[in-house]
């Protein structure tokens, strides 16, 4: 069920699960988008001859995709700051998985912090990061 | 530059820090923002259609804008940079359709010591304006630059 107002929101929860689209597909378009061509993020031969294991998903799209979790979870939140620790690559067409837990409610300002992590199917965190997000206050 | 000590740091941090050092304009087009929010996977009306009367770009599409340069000139090379992470603060919706501007300054330099030795990380830091001066949003990139062994 979507997250309306900050009163429906109980500490300790976690978000539910998200799968991000981490095709190679996607993430070569978003690279393109914002001007990163190249073959770290397009291919996945060009990416090992520059000694990465594949293709990677660009961090900012890691950071999208954490911030689209939070509004499939709660469509009027508004994102006031997000913080990403890029850890380890994301490798395109790997299946990962993004998982979120509430770290803290304030009923009063209407604010929450959501602790997200990005995680591939060994369970290695490859990104982490904070939100602080507003929502409605009923 | 060989072994880094405190007080490179701390030089560093007197010659670099909280001046602007990068200024620059950024169209912000609809379509762009449109697909940054698909791909990012964002269903939320307001990131894609247009005729939405609160229609703004998705929150992190700052941290795709980047400066003319990333460090300030003549900042010393610590060693190999590599991306650590971005952050983004929101106080204002970017509205597709309009041209913001970007000034740069280093926000942070601070060092950490790992198991594979020391690591300095220095934090550039973007500041969104619109036309009228009203501050949008912060995006932070976080380059950590591993000591020279």
């Amino acid at each position: 069920m979507a997250i309306s107002t900050i009163q429906e929101v109980v500490f300790g929860e976690d978000l539910p699960t998200f799968i991000p689209d981490t095709s190679l597909a996607i993430a070569s378009q978003f690279a393109k988008l914002v001007g990163w061509g190249g073959p770290r993020f397009t291919d996945h031969e060009g990416a090992r001859k520059e000694g990465l294991p594949g293709a990677m998903v660009p961090g900012i799209l890691n950071q999208g995709y954490l911030v689209a979790m939070i509004h499939h979870w709660a469509p009027d939140a508004e994102i006031k700051a997000i913080d990403t620790v890029f850890r380890a690559p994301v490798i395109a067409d790997e299946k990962h998985t993004i998982s979120g837990v509430v770290t803290d409610v304030n009923e009063e300002d209407g604010q929450v912090e959501i602790d997200l992590t990005v995680s591939n199917e060994k369970g290695e965190t490859r990104v982490f990061g904070t939100a602080t997000v507003q929502l409605p206050l009923g | 530059m060989g072994m880094i000590v405190d007080q490179d740091i701390a030089e560093a941090r007197d010659q670099f820090l909280n001046q602007d050092f990068d200024e620059k304009t950024f169209v912000i087009p609809a379509e762009k923002t449109i697909e940054y929010a698909r791909l990012c996977g964002e269903t939320a009306a307001r990131f894609l259609d247009p005729a939405h009367p609160d229609f703004q770009a998705p929150p992190t599409f700052v941290a795709s804008l980047s400066g003319s340069r990333a460090l300030p000139e003549n900042f010393p090379r610590f060693g190999l940079g590599m991306d650590a992470g971005k952050g983004v603060e929101c106080f204002l919706p970017v509205r597709p359709g309009t041209t913001i501007t970007g000034r740069t300054h280093l926000h942070d330099i601070y060092s950490k010591t790992g198991r594979s030795g020391r690591m300095v990380f220095a934090v550039s830091r973007i500041e969104f304006f619109d036309a009228a001066g009203q501050h949008l949003a912060n995006a932070d990139s976080r380059v950590v630059m591993r000591e020279k062994s």
